[in-house]
């Protein structure tokens, strides 16, 4: 009998890596192309930290007496410090504006059918399809009008209004998860759609908006074209029009200096990304742009 | 027709009376919003191409179609339509396939650590390009950089290029180096999708004996129909912006062989100071993305957008 069974069920740990085998293959392939992916990033890192004098080295030469140097001269030759400020000023209030703009607006397209809806939604995917090339005449046409051309307003007006499609999407596909037991209720009892919307819509979507301020926050660190376009004064430059000096002779003839401006450029993005990594990257804020 | 349109307006004066506070705040502030920052625009970039205007003059002056004539015997305008559409065959092919591979073997566990593949692709989208571009300036140096160092210590040094001096291949390596940046987008709306997809359509058809390429193919690609509308519009028009990379890169070096149309725009208006032609290779953006956005939606992704 144990006999039969054996023969018919081969041995245990051999199934398994027979089994296991492909598997073994595929993540090896998978860590090649992980090389490709963190390779340029960890290379950055290390040329950072070297000195003039080893540069000649070769690139994978391992740093001999790491220094800290290259960042010292770059962080006060680009003037980091105000860069990033101004970087931060324009993320925080730029995403501040477009989800403040958005929040309404979700709660209308989640939670009713007004009449025109479908119009709605074609107004928001142009918003969101829209190459910005194509708008950068007239939007600095319009900001030179307003007197907000090279303000850090005007940029925060124009990032905030052009997030608002996506997170308008964002926060309607978290508000739609939100169950409706509890605004029937309040419904019953007479609440307007002001306060379902204060009292318990709100404070249910914060997970949304955290996640949806992020994503914007984000993009707005990014984005280089309207940034560039529609300031003039180094004073008020963020970091991705700034740091385009470093592909200046001045600082690419040696490489550790444009490497570890732009591992500085990338800090606060990767202290971010840490922090919010599990909502981001598990997608699920991918949902609400299916509609 | 007309009918229709009074029935609608009526049922909204009603919907408005009954929902002020969301009519007024949901509705109406977005919709007008849209228009002025974003509707207008577009407007007044179809009515800049008719004009010769520099930027500064109180005066535009009307040309008619001259704009459009002259954009059609523009060299640079060919090379960068030809530039926009090479790099969108790049980013089809190499971040979206390869997004989804990745998204389809960590779903279906085929790979151990999948957490960690997952982050580490993600992470360059999360980059400014301007930093990407900077990056891969320096990996890619002629002289001292990494890329072709490791070429050499494999042997494949006979494939080493001037990857942006080369005019046939530096719009390729641009793109390359976009899909780089591009890849863990497509990857992280796969791997959302195919986990929407109900386990026990995979499991059914690994039952009935089907294999990894005819379970993508067959089982995964068909369900992800929407996905796929939303990742292949995403790229459309992520190529259709290319601008940050090649502002870093190469500013259209070698001779402007590595210009696209959203850098010819850019380059046109703010440069050139020729406002009027600026926004008529605008326009062609605009009919461009509205032309291949109504054919993917109408015919190979029709009802992947319904709401």
């Amino acid at each position: 009998m144990s006999e039969a069974a054996a023969i018919v069920r081969p041995n245990r740990t051999w199934v398994r890596l027979r089994y296991a085998t492909p598997k073994i293959f595929a993540t090896l392939f998978a860590l090649l192309l992980a090389a490709v992916w963190i390779g340029p990033l960890a290379l950055m890192v290390i040329t950072s930290i070297k000195p003039n004098s080893e540069f000649l080295n070769g690139p994978f030469a391992w740093p001999i007496a790491p220094t800290l140097e290259p960042y010292r001269k770059v962080w006060q030759g680009l003037n980091f410090g105000v860069l990033m400020e101004n970087s931060l000023i324009y993320a925080a209030a730029g995403s501040a504006l477009a989800v403040g703009l958005a929040l309404v607006p979700a709660f209308a397209l989640s939670r009713f059918e007004p009449p025109g809806k479908r119009y709605i939604f074609a107004l928001l995917l142009t918003g969101l399809m829209l190459p910005q090339q194509t708008v950068l005449i007239p939007l600095y046409d319009i900001l030179r009008w307003l007197h907000l051309f090279d303000t850090r307003i005007g940029l925060i007006l124009v990032h905030g209004v052009y997030g608002m499609p996506s997170q308008i999407l964002i926060l309607r596909g978290f508000m739609t998860t939100i169950p409706r037991d509890i605004e029937k209720a309040a419904q019953i009892e007479g609440a307007t759609d002001f306060q379902i919307f204060t009292k318990v819509i709100l404070p249910l979507a914060i997970p949304g908006i955290v996640v949806g301020y992020t994503l914007n926050f984000i993009a707005i660190w990014k984005e280089f074209v309207f940034a560039l376009v529609f300031l003039n004064s180094e004073a008020i430059f963020p970091v991705t029009v700034g740091m385009l000096k470093l592909n200046s002779d001045r600082y690419i003839s040696a490489f550790n200096l444009p490497s570890a401006g732009l591992v500085i450029s990338q800090i606060p993005i990767a202290i971010l990304f840490i922090l919010a990594y599990r909502r981001i990257s598990s997608g699920n804020f991918v949902g609400s742009v299916k509609g | 027709m007309a009918a229709g349109m009074n029935d609608e307006r009526t049922s909204f004066i009603a919907f408005a009376r009954n929902h002020i506070f969301v009519t007024l705040f949901g509705l109406i502030l977005p919709v007008a919003l849209f228009l002025a920052f974003i509707g207008c625009p577009i407007v007044y970039t179809i009515y800049l191409s008719f004009f010769e205007w520099n930027g500064m003059a109180p005066a535009k002056t009307f040309v008619g179609f001259a704009n459009y004539a002259y954009m059609l015997g523009d060299k640079y305008f060919y090379i960068s339509l030809e530039n926009n559409l090479k790099w969108l065959a790049v980013s089809l092919a190499f971040p979206v396939v390869l997004g989804f591979l990745i998204a389809y073997a960590m779903r279906v566990r085929a790979v151990y650590l999948p957490t960690l593949l997952r982050t580490v692709i993600f992470f360059p989208v999360t980059m400014s390009l301007v930093a990407v571009g900077l990056m891969f300036l320096l990996i890619l140096n002629p002289i001292f950089g990494a890329f072709d160092s490791v070429l050499r210590g494999m042997g494949l040094g006979f494939l080493v290029r001037e990857w942006f001096g080369d005019y046939r291949i530096a719009i390729y390596t641009l793109a390359v180096v976009g899909g780089w940046a591009f890849t863990g987008l497509p990857m992280i709306f796969y791997f959302a999708g195919i986990g929407d997809v109900p386990k026990e359509t995979f499991d059914a058809a690994r039952i009935e004996g089907a294999g990894h390429f005819r379970m993508m193919l067959r089982v995964a690609l068909p369900q992800l129909r929407p996905v796929t509308a939303v990742v292949v519009m995403l790229t459309l028009f992520e190529s259709l912006k290319a601008f940050d990379l090649i502002a870093v890169m190469t500013k259209g070096a070698p001779f402007g062989r590595t210009d696209v149309l959203g850098y010819l725009v850019y380059l046109e208006s703010f440069w050139n100071s020729r406002f009027g032609y600026g926004a008529t290779v605008s326009v062609a953006i605009l009919v461009l993305s509205i032309a291949v956005a109504a054919l993917l939606l109408g015919t190979l992704l029709r009802g992947a957008f319904d709401v």
